[in-house]
């Protein structure tokens, strides 16, 4: 040891300046634990992926029966997706705290000789400023797709810009009634769409508060009683779908389901034929 | 219990006290509630003459309850104060100890007693009560959903989902801020009592009082419309219901004085020398919670106070067909129902950070940071109401603020996790279980947070609105971070509280058992309310059987885990090993103190010179820092 000091150049004293940025990162990444940590947040990243992938997939228990619900399953998607690195990485802290940087039993009170760190201004301006701009980027894709998905309702998404078309939905202890005014005011407790047309519900309830949901069309509002509320969609996929009522509305709530019937152009005729109007 | 020097000493009665006054306690305030819930309602049958063989109207279970909340008070003795006051004679020293339960032995827990302590133990049990039969009603829910037939009535389903959610809401608002809040947060402040130790005392019995209506209603045709009881459904529902407000009237007038007490204590009570920098976080978090109470409960008052009216007296203020508004009802409701959250959240985020110093020996990273994140969230959580009215059609453009105001509140949230987790950073851990329970409180908090961000955007809401999975979500923040959170709280005081150990061996199986369990009900639940089941549907249709299935053996894991922990919890009260009076060598005031804790706290009350967070060596990087940054060259 005192060979070397006669040996090698004297070292240079300390100076009062800090160390440079770029070196303080590098110490800081050196570390032993951060590398782990790093890894670890990787990993609870990624899980969730697959999580974002299943959420949106299964919404509703089916691919997308309109655009406005398939823009509610990329809002999803994008949702899970962007707070995903913030979960992973306090999931990969408290997983590390637990298993990583060491761990004591024992009744008596241990003397851990853990830092005492009090705050680290760094720190927090970074998260603040991620945090700050994770949730900026959140109410701003809210408020754009909230004006896309009301544009989707009022019919903006129709091919041909056709004209939409009323139906009358009214909820009353336990069953859902249609009726459609433009064609002679016939009703039905079944709710048949024409493809590809925009539809506009005017939804009122005659007794207590129900929720009027197309599942997969992803339509949702409540019927109120004395008033009349407004959704709107424009079904893209054939088929049949489920209605349920989404308000808890008294003894028989879970029974209060029907179908929505989308139809092509021909059927649809046929089924006004069917019920007496003729086009 | 803490009575084995105490039980000798015979009580002192004081000569001035009427006889009867002395031997007032729950048993006579049974009596004299059933007494007052008889005669009110033989009266009130006279006087609704029309009504006299309809036996249940709404009117005749009006005046009864009244009755019943009167006599109860009357025979708890929580009037002989204000009589004796208004006769011109206030208690003297004598009297004022012997209602603190001095000398009284186990009985004081069943009396009007003003003790903190007392309280707060009496609270731990009310608690403990109602969560019991919130937690019976949520395994015959989950027994019904997780089969394909019929088992209850329809309607004795709905009823046993809206008592479950009432019944749970209630008990986790009094879980914390009630026995933690009244027994610790006086001591912790270095207080002798709180600021209005009557007023305790009448907050608990209030409690006690508000819940016979609530079970009662169970066999009067039950609240039949999930804990929101909204209108006009609610109207339809049978007298039952008036069980419910009143339920919620009389909780609501003990939150207010169990608010006021708590801030009173606080703000005016801390020890000298405890400056706001050096209290604690706890305190902090539960001033909070009850200052968010204290604004916000009266609108739940006002909202069962008008359905009273529109029930009994012939008003319509939510009747639609007679000029009345359904988002009148809401919007009243919500602008409780939302900061209730917050006030059942905070205390357990709050006993967390307060406990987790303890077991990490580390100061709490930022102390400022967190009070900054407490008090973002108090002030946006009287803005953010309307985003449980998205899908309700009352004026679809106010989902613009409203979603900004609630994305918002995920910034200071954000912030006290940070605070979590940066205490946490590079700490070797004393594994016990109050810290082992946080790990899973900030797991829980982080699921039921970004599922939170999903129902808090309208496009999202669209489809997750009134489905099972908001049902999973707020399950997530209320019972898997402040039950949980809770549950670290009563094992972390439990030496103080009860001057014995916590059985952790046992306790440890019942809670992983309960995590467990609690996260297979709930990822089942988020599956089925992800497919479009909606929420408080009495079957569901195939669909969904699987994800409820699991959800039912789920929740039969969780009430194994907390019968398991329950017992933990009662054998180590009965003959648990003794504790010392500091076993966690904790630097809180309250465990300065002896155990058990002597009636006025402090032999000499304790003067404060620093925080409560001196834990730790100096950090060795912040050292090297220093060294190379030193002006002088180190010798």
């Amino acid at each position: 040891m005192s060979q070397d000091l006669e040996t090698s150049p004297p070292p240079e004293p300390p100076t009062n300046r800090p160390l440079p940025p770029g070196d303080r990162l590098g110490t800081f990444l050196a570390r032993p634990y951060v590398k782990h940590i790093a890894i670890i947040w990787v990993i609870c990243t990624l899980i969730w992926i697959p999580i974002a992938y299943w959420l949106s997939d299964n919404m509703g228990a089916g691919p997308a029966a309109s655009k406005l619900m398939g823009a509610l399953k990329e809002t999803v998607f994008v949702f899970t997706l962007v707070s995903a690195p913030l979960m992973g990485f306090v999931l990969a802290v408290i997983l590390y705290s637990w298993l990583g940087w060491g761990r004591v039993s024992g009744d008596e009170v241990p003397d851990l000789k853990n830092p005492a760190i009090k705050g680290n201004p760094i720190a927090i301006t970074i998260w603040t400023i991620v945090v700050s701009f994770l949730a900026f980027f959140l109410v701003t894709w809210g408020i754009v797709e909230y004006t896309v998905v009301n544009n989707y309702a009022a019919g903006s998404d129709n091919p041909e810009k056709l004209e939409p078309l009323e139906v009358h939905v009214t909820g009353q202890q336990w069953i859902w009634s249609f009726s459609y005014p433009e064609q002679n005011g016939i009703s039905s407790e079944t709710l048949f769409l024409p493809h590809n047309r925009p539809v506009v519900f005017k939804v009122t309830s005659e007794d207590v508060i129900h929720n009027f949901w197309i599942v997969p069309m992803g339509v949702k509002i409540d019927a109120n009683p004395g008033e009349v509320t407004l959704a709107g969609v424009t079904p893209d996929t054939l088929g049949s779908f489920p209605i349920r009522c989404a308000e808890l509305c008294g003894m028989h709530h879970a029974f209060m389901q029907t179908q929505a019937v989308v139809l092509d152009k021909a059927d649809w005729n046929s089924w006004l034929a069917s019920m007496g109007v003729t086009s | 219990m803490t009575t084995t020097t105490e039980t000798v000493a015979t009580p002192v009665y004081p000569k001035n006290f009427l006889r009867c006054i002395r031997r007032q306690n729950v048993f006579t305030a049974f009596a004299g509630g059933i007494v007052g819930f008889v005669v009110m309602r033989i009266l009130a049958s006279l006087f609704f003459r029309g009504e006299f063989w309809h036996g249940d109207s709404n009117r005749i279970v009006t005046v009864a309850f009244i009755g019943w909340g009167v006599g109860f008070m009357a025979g708890i003795g929580a009037f002989n104060g204000v009589f004796r006051w208004f006769a011109g004679k206030d208690l003297d020293h004598a009297e004022a100890e012997y209602m603190a339960g001095k000398d009284l032995g186990v009985k004081r827990y069943f009396r009007y007693t003003t003790d903190h302590k007392v309280v707060g133990i009496q609270y731990l049990v009310v608690a403990m009560v109602i969560l019991a039969i919130g937690g019976t009603l949520a395994m015959l829910i989950r027994t019904q959903l997780g089969i394909s037939m019929e088992l209850f009535n329809p309607n004795t389903y709905n009823s046993f989902v809206g008592t479950h959610g009432v019944a749970m809401v209630v008990g986790m608002i009094v879980v914390v801020t009630g026995p933690i809040g009244n027994f610790i947060v006086p001591m912790m402040v270095g207080a002798r009592d709180m600021a209005f130790p009557r007023l305790n005392a009448l907050s608990l019995w209030l409690v006690v009082a508000a819940l016979i209506p609530l079970v009662m209603s169970l066999f009067m045709g039950g609240i039949r419309d999930g804990w929101t009881v909204y209108q006009p459904l609610a109207i339809q529902a049978p007298p039952g219901a008036v069980g419910y407000i009143f339920f919620i009237v009389i909780f609501a007038i003990s939150t207010a004085v169990s608010s006021v007490n708590l801030l009173v204590t606080i703000i005016r009570m801390r020890a000298r020398g405890m400056t706001w920098s050096r209290t604690p976080i706890f305190v902090y978090s539960v001033a909070a919670s009850v200052g968010l109470a204290l604004p916000f409960f009266p609108f739940y008052m006002y909202s069962q106070l008008l359905a009273l009216s529109d029930r009994t007296l012939s008003t319509s203020f939510f009747i639609p067909e007679r000029g009345g508004s359904v988002w009148l009802y809401e919007h009243i409701f919500w602008i409780l129902g939302h900061p209730e959250v917050y006030v059942i959240v905070l205390p357990a985020i709050g006993a967390c950070m307060e406990i987790m110093v303890v077991f990490l020996r580390k100061p709490l990273f930022s102390f400022r940071t967190a009070v900054v994140g407490i008090a973002g969230i108090v002030a946006l959580a009287g803005l953010v109401w309307a985003h449980h009215m998205f899908m309700t059609g009352w004026a679809p453009l106010a989902g613009y603020p409203f979603m900004i105001s609630t994305e918002m509140i995920s910034i200071p949230l954000s912030l006290i996790v940070l605070v979590m987790i940066g205490t946490m950073w590079r700490g070797k851990v004393w594994t016990r279980l109050p810290m082992m329970i946080i790990y899973a409180v900030v797991f829980n908090k982080i699921i039921g947070g970004l599922t939170g961000i999903f129902l808090s955007d309208v496009p999202a809401d669209m489809h997750f609105h009134g489905s099972m999975f908001v049902t999973a979500h707020f399950h997530y923040m209320l019972m898997g971070t402040g039950l949980f959170g809770a549950m670290a709280a009563v094992v972390f005081w439990f030496p103080k509280m009860t001057g014995r150990m916590f059985d952790e061996r046992v306790g440890s199986i019942g809670f992983w058992t309960a995590f467990v369990g609690f996260q297979i009900t709930f990822m089942g639940m988020f599956a089925a309310g992800n497919l479009g089941m909606p929420r408080r549907v009495f079957q569901s249709s195939e669909l969904f059987l699987l994800s409820n299935q699991i959800s039912t053996v789920g929740a039969y894991t969780i009430g194994v885990g907390m019968l398991i922990f329950l017992a933990a919890l009662i054998s180590s009260w009965k003959s648990g090993v003794i504790a010392s009076s500091n076993p966690w060598g904790s630097q809180t005031l309250e465990w300065q103190t002896p155990t058990p804790v002597p009636l006025e706290n402090f032999p000499v009350l304790p003067v404060v010179t620093s925080d409560p967070y001196q834990y730790g060596v100096p950090d060795p990087y912040q050292v090297e820092r220093d060294l190379e940054t030193q002006k002088e060259p180190v010798a």
